[in-house]
């Protein structure tokens, strides 16, 4: 850790001391419709003919001897050419959004042609990063990303964790403002798990209680933009067919697509399908892995004047013996319906620069079972929940006080309702009992915000503002014996916040290349499903069953970021954050007595009830540095770390598998926190970047700061090597080939759940080669 | 137009491919064993407890009952008798082969039970 900061401060005294000879201004060149970078665009100086071209990621990186303001001109073959003014340096960090041809609007599109980078740390992975990995998983393709880790506990489905935040914590949802609820107490189906992989077209993931217009935020958003409809001058059509099989965990993923459409009208219609199979990790052990996944979806987009669009689109997905070996039962089925229609309008006025509206409904219904389970020799049981999320967003972005303002209003109600039921198939008459898991719980919360920009002479200003009404209840909460006798009952289920956040953001850009950035913020989330009405069921890190407490007060997220951005032409492209956070009434579980309520899962130590604790501290870094576009070569190199810890807590002494008596544990770590990790990426583009062989090497350290409160085990670190090689034949055919896990080793992640009923980490995939193509036309 | 359609193909070749179809299995409970009459519950093709007395000629005798099932079905049978002299063996097969089975002797208090569910592999 000493020699990484060393090598940081080493670095960062560097380039602070270097002396640009011009004026630099440094961006990024953006799609406006899908917010992917875009890469070899021109930006020129007409009047000096200097120019340069946009990198893999879109950033630029232009000398200019002209004098300011500065007139630049932005081409690219496949977008409507765009000219700005550069009044003056402070207009470094710039994203330009460039809108396709055929003037295409969508409601990323940020009118007056660009906006300011953010001041708080975002990740951001493109559709070509997706088409090229093997990984067939969202969560598990986010794990990649610096800071951000991800629970896993079965085939797919992996949850992700953001600086330590996680679950609830993060406001997860698709194009900007679709949320989903998924229907298992135990996460098997988070949001991201309702989405193919190959539907999206880029993820963000903003950390931080900063960006508030997303909705509720505590710890951190990750929006998931999938693929949108393009209007075209004359009909046009396209297919996009992808193709993707690999050895180890063997199986597909195909899809196939279909587009198009003219000035007035524009669809896209796609399917995807994959499979696999169990896969064997590094050791040799086998582990339980299979899936079968499919969806169906479209957007159809109209345009019925200039400068307004409606979108109406579906999705339709299905999943199929997906197998979690760490829990205590398989996903059998899954279904998920989508539904949205969006608006999105401009030349309003001179004031208003756009308005957009959304609405979208979504269904899960899930089924999961533990028949492939040795228990269910004596006990099949059978969970079936329907979980509903209804709701919608206004908002309408401004021209005010020298700056623009975005302000709108959001609603999201979400319904849960399902049962347990349980054969008991070794007694006579087969008696089945029937157990409640959401008994008509409802959560309901209206949201108002406001989101205001600025730009200063160097100075960049972004502050936000949201106001959250959150209501929720449910029928009685209750758990019977065979017998009739109640084991459990609460009847006080209603709740309802008011929970204000804000937040703050500073950008200094000190010069041509350096800037500091400084966020602080509050953010509040009200408690969710599980947290308020699970009732008895072991659906958290340790060996107890869980008790859900409508009382629970909402999480208070305090942070502060500070960053510093550092972006030249001839040294590359460097990004330093680190964030202090404190939590207020974290939730956490706390033993009930058995004498109050008894646990009504096998093999289970007691039961514990969500509580407030007063409060939970985090903290950590990322840095990440990128080569300069100009080479051939690049090398990409992240690292990150987060360390989180409870000032005071309770562990329960266990002896011969009871709870024996407790102790009080100062400054606990906090539990499912990844450990330090490192990321480099090393390529070559030869034949002018048609064939790209790229080394991806990953570094994780043990992780020995564990819950000694939780009994969490600690993880030794681990090394892997990854190789592909990209073929870009042209823009209709690429050929991606890959090795991961290049030396077969056998590890597994710290968040990786245990093998339910045994101490067996859940270890992660050997060696592994695949193959994928994509075919445009 | 003609690379549309080559492609097409191609794509609905490598959808169809995935498509994994699961074919119903047959299961089979068998009763055996017994000299004098006995009850017989089990879980039939519409997944209902049906109730049964079957009275023997001989230790020899077996008494069969056959549907399709899908994979994760549950399947149960159970068996009671009341002759002290009797005994009752209940086998279940699942396309022919024996997955579960369970028999007694002279014991009128127990039930034979075999259950479980129709396996997915």
């Amino acid at each position: 850790m000493i020699r990484v900061f060393s090598i940081i401060v080493l670095f960062l005294g560097c380039v602070w001391t270097s002396k640009a000879q011009s004026i630099l201004i440094n961006g990024r060149i953006k799609d406006s419709m899908s917010g992917e970078p875009v890469e070899n665009a021109q930006i020129i100086i007409p009047a000096t003919g200097e120019g340069t071209v946009s990198g893999e990621d879109g950033f630029f990186s232009l000398s200019v001897s002209h004098e300011f303001p500065v007139e630049l001109s932005v081409i690219h073959i496949a977008y409507d050419k765009e000219v700005l003014t550069v009044q003056n340096k402070k207009s470094t960090g710039i994203i330009l959004y460039l809108n396709p041809k055929t003037t295409y609007l969508d409601e990323v599109t940020v009118m007056g042609s660009f906006e300011n980078e953010k001041p708080y740390r975002t990740e951001t992975i493109s559709a070509k990063t997706i088409t090229k990995t093997s990984i067939s998983d969202i969560g598990m393709l986010l794990r990649r990303e610096p800071n951000v880790s991800g629970v896993k506990k079965g085939a797919a489905g992996v949850d992700p964790v953001v600086r330590g935040f996680k679950y609830a914590q993060l406001n997860v949802q698709l194009d900007g403002g679709i949320k989903i609820e998924g229907g298992c107490p135990n996460r098997m189906d988070p949001v991201l798990a309702h989405v193919d992989i190959n539907d999206v077209k880029n993820i963000s993931v903003y950390k931080g209680p900063f960006a508030l217009k997303y909705g509720p935020n505590l710890g951190g958003v990750i929006n998931v933009s999938t693929y949108t409809p393009r209007f075209y001058d004359a009909f046009e059509n396209h297919i996009e067919v992808f193709a993707g099989g690999q050895t180890n965990h063997t199986g597909f993923k195909n899809s196939f697509g279909v587009n198009g459409g003219n000035d007035v009208v524009a669809y896209y219609v796609k399917g995807n399908y994959k499979q696999y199979g169990d896969y064997k990790a590094g050791n040799g052990e086998v582990i339980s892995s299979s899936l079968e996944q499919y969806n169906v979806g479209g957007k159809l987009a109209v345009k019925p004047a200039k400068g307004h669009t409606v979108t109406v689109g579906f999705d339709r997905s299905w999943g199929r013996n997906v197998d979690f070996p760490s829990l205590p039962m398989d996903e059998r089925k899954d279904d998920t319906h989508i539904y949205n229609i969006s608006y999105f309008g401009t030349d309003f006025s001179r004031i208003v620069n756009y308005i957009r509206f959304k609405a979208y409904n979504t269904h899960v219904e899930h089924e999961m079972d533990n028949k492939n389970r040795p228990f269910s020799d004596t006990v099949v049981a059978v969970s079936q929940i329907a979980a509903n999320n209804t709701g919608g967003k206004f908002g309408i972005n401004l021209n005010l006080w020298k700056g623009r303002l975005e302000a709108g209003v959001d609603y999201e109600q979400i319904n849960k309702d399902g049962n347990r039921y349980k054969y008991l198939i070794l007694q006579p008459n087969l008696p089945q009992v029937t157990e409640g898991l959401w008994n008509n719980a409802v959560i309901r919360n209206l949201g108002v915000y406001a989101e205001w920009q600025r730009s200063f002479t160097s100075l960049d200003l972004i502050a936000a503002f949201r106001y959250d009404y959150n209501t929720a209840n449910s029928d009685t909460l209750f758990r019977r014996k065979m017998n009739g006798q109640v084991v459990y009952e609460n009847t006080n289920t209603s709740s309802t916040f008011n929970n204000i956040s804000f937040s703050v953001g500073l950008t200094w850009h000190i010069n041509e290349s350096n800037s500091l950035l400084f966020s602080l913020g509050r953010g509040v989330r009200s408690p969710d499903m599980t947290e308020r009405y699970i009732i008895l069921l072991p659906v958290s890190y340790d060996p107890y069953d869980y008790l859900g407490n409508p009382q629970l007060k909402p999480e208070v997220n305090y942070e502060a970021d500070f960053g510093y951005r550092f972006m030249q032409k001839t040294a590359g492209a460097l990004h330093v954050s680190v964030f202090y956070s404190i939590v207020e009434n974290y939730i956490l579980g706390e033993l009930v007595p058995p004498s109050q309520v008894p646990p009504q899962t096998r093999g289970v130590l007691g039961v514990k009830k969500f509580i407030n604790i007063d409060r939970a501290r985090l903290m950590g870094f990322e840095f990440s540095y990128t080569t300069p576009q100009k080479y051939q070569w690049f090398a990409r190199l992240n690292a990150a770390y987060t360390y989180g810890v409870n000032p005071k807590t309770v562990q329960y002494i266990r002896e011969n598998g009871e709870v024996v008596g407790e102790q009080i544990i100062t400054n606990d770590p906090l539990n499912e926190i990844p450990p330090f990790e490192t990321n480099i990426s090393l390529g070559y583009g030869f034949f002018h970047k048609k064939l790209i062989p790229e080394l991806d090497i990953r570094m994780v350290a043990a992780q020995n700061k564990v819950s000694v409160a939780n009994y969490e085990q600690t993880t030794p670190g681990f090394v892997t090597l990854g190789f592909v090689l990209t073929w870009q034949q042209s823009d209709m055919f690429t050929l991606y080939a890959g090795i991961t896990n290049l030396t077969n080793a056998a590890y597994y992640e710290h968040l990786n759940r245990r093998v339910i009923g045994s101490k067996s980490p859940l270890y992660e995939p050997g060696r592994m080669f695949y193959v994928n193509l994509r075919f445009y036309l | 137009m003609n690379k549309i359609s080559t492609l097409s193909l191609l794509a609905f070749l490598l959808l169809a491919m995935g498509c994994n179809k699961t074919y119903p299995m047959k299961v089979t409970y068998q009763a055996t064993g017994a000299v004098s009459a006995y009850n017989l519950q089990y879980l039939d093709d519409q997944n209902v407890l049906v109730k049964t007395t079957i009275l023997p000629q001989s230790e020899q005798d077996v008494w069969n009952y056959d549907f399709e099932a899908e994979q994760g079905d549950i399947v149960y049978m159970n068996g009671k008798y009341n002759d002290v002299n009797s005994g009752l063996k209940l086998q279940l097969l699942i396309d022919g082969k024996m997955y579960k089975q369970a028999s007694t002797e002279g014991d009128t208090i127990k039930y034979v039970v075999v259950s479980g569910t129709v396996p997915y592999e």
